[in-house]
């Protein structure tokens, strides 16, 4: 964690070009927290291209009481939230994903079915469950560090992933129902 | 039968590890007692293998790129002076407004001085007569003060606040 405090001040310090640095080490988690909240790529890699050229505008603002990643994730999560919010109109109503299911549910559930079964039920959460399960599921941030990305208590989202996880399973077994009519 | 939000909270702990041996030794006991616990078990477990297959998303090659050409084009764009040094700037050319505002107050200036061109020109190198220039010294110090507040004004919209607007904006943005 030195060594990438020392790479921060030496880009505060003017050298830009070492920033790409930080892009390259942190760009897929970046990436991955934008798409799971807007569900879209192309918004998703815009969303977090903002959410980098501003972690770079605020870098003096660092205060370095927690991991750069940490604090990286929480501007790219408001970001997402906050594009979310102002292009709220644009997006898919949910009305429009559950008729998605009963069209396409004419297949066995195998493994791949069951994750774009999953996928869809994601969508009927709201952003901070969906996000909090989706963290959880990466495996790679403690309950804390989700917490601190989204601003939230560690037993909060506890919370919110067995919350999302309890919806999750009905809406996979309700599917699973349909699927057993229909053969 | 359906099981209770107590029971739905165990069966999340039981599969996420985090009970301890004593707690988990009850909930398997209770599971093989229930055929509605059983069920819901299965049900979790397939959706938590599911989900342990989420896979890290990757955006495109271009990402890095794109990014150090926007903070590149950005740093050009900006003035050169920093909001410091303009704010700096402001202050100095407002202090010489005081300055010269105070000493044209106080009755300095106001003596008038005037150049006689033909004392030292005619005859000498043209024969035409030259008018006498007049000059008011409050005048002139008046034309600078109202010059250098039009500068303040110039400098404190671009050099301050509009990069400082820019700075807002791009941090609630």
């Amino acid at each position: 964690m030195t060594n990438e405090f020392l790479l921060i001040d030496r880009i505060i310090a003017g050298e830009q070009q070492l920033y790409a640095e930080l892009i390259n080490r942190y760009k897929s988690y970046a990436f991955t927290i934008a798409l799971k909240i807007l569900q879209n790529r192309p918004e998703a890699e815009e969303t977090a291209q903002d959410a980098f050229i501003k972690a770079y505008h605020a870098l003096d603002k660092f205060n370095r009481e927690s991991k750069f990643s940490t604090w990286l994730y929480r501007i790219v999560f408001n970001t997402a939230i906050s594009y979310k919010r102002k292009h709220k109109a644009i997006f898919q109503s949910l009305d429009n994903v559950v008729i998605g299911h009963a069209q396409e549910g004419e297949n066995r559930l195998e493994h791949d079915d069951r994750k774009r079964f999953i996928e869809q039920g994601m969508s009927k959460l709201n952003d901070a469950d969906r996000l909090a399960v989706n963290l959880f599921y990466l495996q790679e941030f403690s309950l804390e560090e989700i917490g601190a990305i989204t601003g939230m208590q560690a037993n909060t989202v506890k919370v919110r992933v067995h919350r999302a996880r309890q919806k999750l399973a009905d809406e996979l077994k309700n599917i699973l129902q349909k699927e057993a009519l229909t053969l | 039968m359906k099981i209770s939000q107590a029971e739905e909270e165990r069966l999340q702990e039981y599969i996420d590890g985090t009970l301890s041996a004593v707690e988990k030794d009850q909930v398997e006991q209770l599971i093989k007692n229930s055929p509605a616990l059983q069920s819901r078990l299965s049900e979790l477990n397939m959706l938590d293998t599911t989900l342990r297959s989420t896979r890290m998303e990757h955006p495109s090659d271009r990402f890095t790129h794109s990014i150090m050409g926007k903070l590149q084009a950005a740093s050009l764009g900006n003035t050169s002076l920093s909001l410091r040094n303009s704010v700096f700037l402001l202050a100095g050319v407002l202090l010489v407004v005081g300055i010269g505002s105070v000493l044209v107050g106080s009755g300095v200036f106001d003596g008038t001085s005037s150049i006689d061109l033909n004392e030292t020109l005619k005859n000498k190198y043209i024969p035409e007569s030259f008018p006498t220039i007049t000059l008011s010294g409050k005048l002139i110090m008046n034309i600078i003060i109202i010059i250098n507040l039009a500068i303040a004004f110039i400098i404190l919209d671009r050099a301050v606040l509009k990069p400082w607007f820019a700075r807002r904006t791009r941090m609630h943005a």
